[in-house]
C-alpha cells in the first residue's frame, strides 16, 4: 500500500469528515473503517451543544467549554469555522442545513412522542425551526409500516408540557400504493420508493388526501427520498400546502444514509482512499512515533504506512473503546490509555439516564494529541474522553469540530513536510 | 468480533451474538436493493440464527436465504464484527444438505467437468453456446438463463498447454523460492481464458519469477456457494494436498481470480472448516497476482517500465477482491502506467456472484443488481474507452455480456502494457487521444 499522509481509522461522522477535509487541503488520505457507523442509526440532523440550561449552541458549546476536560474545552474556538464548512459541505452535496449556533434551540418530537432540542436541522426538518402560531401538528404514519408510530407519538406528545408548541396533535394512518404488496418494509425500501417520481406523486397525494379539515404541519417518516430527497422534499410540500418535517424511528436512518454517503461520495472525489470491511489488527511503531496501521485480510494483513494517524473509532458505543471481563477498558487500536471512572462507578441508579461511563475516552493534550501516547496521533469524535454526548447533544459539534481542528493541523504539516521535500 | 476471535473461529454462526441490530448490513445488501423477494442479511441472518445452530439440525432454515448471492458485503459492512455472509452461506448448505440440490446446481458447479466436456469439442460447444435455441432449451431443461454471462470454451486448456511447452509442474531443484511462484489458474483460465493465464504467466517471469504450475482443480468455490460442501471438501482437500509442500517450502501460490485465490485464503477454513496446518499453510502463502505486484512494486522490485496506454478503463473491483481486505491493487498498478485514466465505477456488485446470474430465477435479480454498472460502463465506452476491467472470471463475463464492453482482467491490461514498452515503434500502438 503507498504511503499516505495521514490514515484515518473510523469511517462515521469524524472520521469521514476529517479525511475530507484532509483531502481538499491536498493530503493523500487512507480511511479505515472497520464497517459503517452510527451515521446509518442517528438521526442524520447536527447536535452541536444542547446541555441543559443552554437557549442556543453557542451558549451550549460555552457552557461546556468552561470544564476543561471537555472537548469542547480545547475545541469551542474552531466550532463556528467547522460548523460552517460542514453545512457548506453538504449543502454543496444537495443536503442544506437550516439554524446554525445562534439560533434558538427549540423543543422537536421524537418518533415516540418525547421532546428534544435542536438548533441546527437538515432541511428535511427545516419546518420545525417556524414558529407553531396556531398550526396544528398532524402526524402520519403509513399502514402495514411498523416503524413509525404516529398516534403513541400523538399521544405521548399531548400528554408532555410543549410551550408555543402545536395548537393541537392528532395522527393518521395512510394507505400508501403498492405496499400491501410488499413483504419487506423499513425506512430504506420506502426511501427508495420515494425517489422514484411516479409512484411518489401518487404516494403524496394519497397523504394529502387524507389530511383533515383545518391548518396543519405535517410530520412524516423519514423517508422522503434518498438520492433524490430534494426532489421529494418540494414536491410534498406543493402537495401538502406547506413544508412537512421527517421524524426518525429505528435503524436504519435515512437522513444518516445521506449525510453518510454525500461525505463518501466527497472523500473520494477529493482523492481520498475508503476501506471498510477490516478493523486495525497492528501498529508499527519507532519510538514514540506510530509508522503503520495494519488492517485484517483474509489471511494477511494490509499495512498502511502513514506520517499521521486520526483516531475516529468512537466510543464504547462506536466499539472504539471495549470493557474487558475484569472491568478494564481497552481502546482497540494504540491501547492507548482510557479514562474512566472506577468499575463500582460506571453506572448510576437510574439505567434510563446519563451514566457517568459515558464520559469515558482518550485524554488528550490540546492538539487533540493522546496523553501519553505517540506523537503523531490525534484523537477525534466521541473517542475523547470528557463528554457525555447523550446528555449534551453535543456528539456531533464535537465529531466535527475534532476533525476541522485537525486536519487544519495535519494538511499544514504535511504541506510543509512536502515542500521541504521537494526544495 | 473477527473471524480470528475463538469463538467465530470455531463456528462462524456464533458471532451472530455480537449483533446490534443496527441494520447497517440491509442498507448495504445489493440483492435487498432490487428484490423485495429477499428479507435481506439480518433477517435471514442474524435473526433466524437464533432458530438455528449447530446442535439444531432439525431446524431447516427458510428458504429466502437462498437468495442471498454471497456477495459478501454484508460481513463487511458490519459494525459488530458478524460474519453474516458466512452464517447464511452455511444456512444454504443446511437447506442443500436436507433437501438435496438441482442437477442443474450441481451441474454449473462442477466447473471441471463442464471443461472436460466442453474443451475437447470447444467448436461444437461454442457453437451451442451462442445459439439462441440451444440456450432456449438450457433454459427451459436445465434452469440455465437463455442470456446468462457463459464464457465460451478454449481449444486446449491452459494446464495442457502448459505441459506441452514443458512448463514446471513441481519445484525445481536449487530453485529460490522466494522467487518462484505455484501459479493456481483455476477453472476460469483453464477452461474458457488461457489467455488471462498466458499474460499472468509473461509479468511474472518478467519480474524474475520461475513459474509452476501445480496439480489443481477447480477451487471449489462454485460448489460452496451452491451450498455443496462435501463436493467442495473434496476439491479442497485435494488442492491443499498438492499445494500445502509448495507453501511449506516458502513458494507463493499466486491466482489471477480474485474468487479462487479468496477460496484458498479464507473459504476453506471459514465455510468447510478446514483450518488444519496444511489449510493454513495455503492461506498464508495465497497471494491475488496484483496484490503481488502492488507489494513488489511498494518495496520498489516492480519492473515498471511500461508502455504507454493512452486510454480511460472503466475498472470495477469485484466483491470477492473486496473481501480480501487489500485494497484496490490493480488500481495502484493502473496508476504506473503512463496515459492510462482507470476509473473505478463505485459500484456495489455486478451481480452475477459466480452462478448465480446464471440461473434463470436469479438472472433479472443479478441484472437489476448490476444495472447502474453497466450503465456507467457503456458511458465509459461511449465516451471512449475500448474495454473495461475486472478481477474476477464471472464479473467480467457479466459485465461483457450486458454491455457490450470487452472486459479484461487487470493482468491482460499490464501485460499489454509491458509488451507495448518492447514495442515502441509500432505502429499499432500510436493512437492520439
Amino acid at each position: 500500500m503507498a504511503r499516505a499522509d495521514v490514515a484515518v481509522i473510523g469511517g462515521g461522522l469524524a472520521g469521514l469528515s476529517c479525511g475530507v477535509a484532509l483531502a481538499e487541503r491536498g493530503a493523500s488520505v487512507f480511511v479505515a473503517a472497520k464497517g459503517m457507523a452510527a451515521t446509518h442509526w442517528t438521526h442524520g440532523g447536527l447536535d452541536v451543544a444542547a446541555p441543559s440550561g443552554a437557549t442556543t449552541a453557542r451558549e451550549g458549546v460555552a457552557r461546556l467549554a468552561k470544564d476543561r476536560s471537555h472537548p469542547f474545552g480545547r475545541l469551542a474556538p474552531v466550532m463556528p469555522s467547522a460548523l460552517d464548512e460542514h453545512v457548506t459541505r453538504l449543502a454543496d452535496a444537495g443536503l442544506p442545513y437550516v439554524g446554525g449556533l445562534d439560533t434558538p434551540l427549540k423543543p422537536i418530537p421524537t418518533a415516540i412522542g418525547t421532546l428534544r432540542p435542536a438548533g441546527t436541522l437538515p432541511i428535511g426538518q427545516a419546518a420545525l425551526l417556524e414558529p407553531w402560531r396556531g398550526v396544528g401538528l398532524l402526524l402520519v404514519g403509513f399502514r402495514r409500516y411498523r416503524d413509525a408510530w404516529p398516534g403513541l407519538a400523538a399521544g405521548n406528545l399531548r400528554a408532555r408540557r410543549w410551550p408555543d408548541g402545536p395548537a393541537r396533535i392528532e395522527a393518521i394512518e395512510v394507505e400508501l400504493p403498492e405496499l400491501a404488496e410488499l413483504h419487506n418494509l423499513n425506512a430504506l425500501t420506502l426511501a427508495r420508493h420515494f425517489d422514484d417520481p411516479t409512484w411518489r406523486r401518487r404516494a403524496l397525494r394519497a397523504i394529502a388526501d387524507a389530511i383533515p379539515p383545518g391548518a396543519w404541519r405535517l410530520g412524516v417518516p423519514a423517508v422522503l427520498g434518498l438520492a433524490d430527497h430534494r426532489a421529494a422534499l418540494d414536491e410534498a410540500t406543493a402537495a401538502f400546502g406547506a413544508p412537512p418535517f421527517e421524524m426518525v424511528s429505528v435503524p436504519p436512518s435515512v437522513p444518516g444514509l445521506r449525510v453518510y454517503e454525500a461525505l463518501r461520495r466527497r472523500l473520494v472525489k477529493a482523492g481520498g482512499r475508503l476501506q471498510w470491511g477490516f478493523p486495525v489488527v497492528e501498529v508499527e511503531r519507532d519510538g514514540d512515533r506510530i509508522t503503520a496501521i495494519h488492517t485484517e485480510g483474509a489471511s494477511r494483513t494490509l499495512r498502511i504506512p502513514a506520517d499521521a494517524f486520526v483516531l475516529a473509532t468512537g466510543g464504547i458505543a462506536g466499539g472504539g473503546i471495549r470493557g474487558a471481563p475484569d472491568g478494564t477498558l481497552i481502546e482497540r487500536v494504540f491501547g492507548l490509555p482510557v479514562a474512566a471512572p472506577p468499575r463500582d462507578a460506571w453506572f448510576g441508579d437510574d439505567p434510563l439516564t446519563a451514566a457517568p461511563l459515558d464520559g469515558a475516552g482518550i485524554a488528550t493534550d490540546d492538539e487533540l494529541r493522546p496523553a501519553d501516547g505517540p506523537r503523531n496521533v490525534r484523537v477525534i469524535g466521541s473517542a475523547l474522553s470528557g463528554m457525555r454526548y447523550l446528555d449534551e447533544r453535543c456528539g456531533d459539534g464535537v465529531a466535527i469540530a475534532s476533525a476541522h481542528r485537525v486536519a487544519a493541523a495535519l494538511a499544514g504539516a504535511g504541506a510543509s513536510v512536502r515542500q521541504e521535500a521537494s526544495a | 468480533m473477527t473471524f480470528h476471535d475463538a469463538a467465530a473461529r470455531e463456528f462462524p454462526p456464533f458471532s451472530t451474538d455480537a449483533c446490534i441490530k443496527c441494520t447497517v448490513c440491509q442498507t448495504v445488501c445489493p440483492v435487498a436493493r432490487v428484490t423485495d423477494a429477499f428479507p435481506g442479511p439480518k433477517y435471514v441472518g442474524p435473526q433466524a440464527q437464533r432458530f438455528r445452530g449447530p446442535t439444531h439440525a432439525e431446524a431447516i432454515p427458510d428458504h429466502t436465504v437462498d437468495l442471498c448471492s454471497g456477495c459478501g458485503i454484508c460481513t463487511r459492512a458490519c459494525p459488530a464484527g458478524v460474519l453474516i455472509a458466512e452464517t447464511n452461506n452455511r444456512a444454504r448448505a443446511a437447506i442443500v444438505t436436507s433437501r438435496g440440490a438441482s442437477i442443474r446446481n450441481r451441474l454449473i458447479s462442477d466447473t471441471d467437468l463442464l471443461a472436460r466436456l466442453g474443451v475437447p469439442l470447444a467448436p461444437l460447444a461454442n457453437l451451442g453456446l451462442r445459439n439462441r435455441l440451444a440456450r432456449w432449451m438450457g433454459e427451459k431443461v436445465l434452469g440455465v438463463h437463455r442470456r446468462g454471462p457463459l464464457a465460451s470454451f478454449a481449444r486446449r486448456t491452459f494446464a495442457s498447454t502448459w505441459k506441452r511447452r514443458g512448463g514446471l509442474t513441481a519445484l525445481p531443484a536449487g530453485a529460490d523460492p522466494a522467487r518462484t511462484v505455484a501459479y493456481f489458474h483455476g477453472c476460469a483460465v483453464n477452461g474458457f481464458e488461457p489467455g488471462v493465464g498466458e499474460d499472468a504467466v509473461a509479468v511474472l517471469e518478467r519480474n524474475g519469477f520461475t513459474v509452476i504450475v501445480p496439480r489443481q482443480e477447480c477451487c471449489g468455490l462454485p460448489f460452496i456457494s451452491n451450498g455443496l460442501y462435501d463436493h467442495a471438501r473434496r476439491k479442497a482437500q485435494r488442492n491443499l494436498a498438492s499445494l500445502a509442500a509448495f507453501a511449506r517450502a516458502g513458494v507463493k501460490i499466486v491466482g489471477t481470480s480474485t474468487s479462487c485465490t479468496h477460496a484458498l485464503k479464507a473459504e476453506y477454513r471459514e465455510m468447510l472448516d478446514l483450518d488444519d496446518a496444511d489449510a493454513r499453510a495455503v492461506a498464508d502463502a495465497t497471494w491475488d497476482i496484483c496484490e503481488l505486484l502492488a507489494n513488489l512494486n511498494d518495496r520498489g522490485e516492480l519492473d515498471t517500465r511500461f508502455g504507454p496506454m493512452h486510454e480511460a478503463l472503466p475498472y470495477h473491483p469485484p466483491c470477492q477482491l473486496k473481501s480480501h481486505g487489500i485494497g484496490t491493487p490493480a488500481m495502484d498498478l493502473f496508476g504506473l502506467v503512463p496515459g492510462l485514466h482507470a476509473v473505478d465505477q463505485d459500484h456495489d456488485c455486478c451481480g452475477a456472484a459466480g452462478t448465480y446470474g446464471l440461473k434463470a430465477e436469479r438472472w433479472q435479480i443479478a441484472q437489476d443488481v448490476g444495472a447502474p454498472l453497466f450503465a456507467k460502463v457503456r458511458a465509459a465506452a461511449k465516451a471512449g474507452a475500448r474495454q473495461a476491467a475486472c478481477d474476477s472470471e464471472t464479473c467480467r463475463w457479466q459485465i461483457e455480456q450486458s454491455t457490450g464492453v470487452r472486459t479484461r482482467h487487470p493482468i491482460e491490461i499490464l501485460a499489454e502494457a509491458y509488451r507495448r514498452a518492447d514495442a515502441p515503434a509500432d505502429p499499432r500502438w500510436r493512437r492520439i487521444v
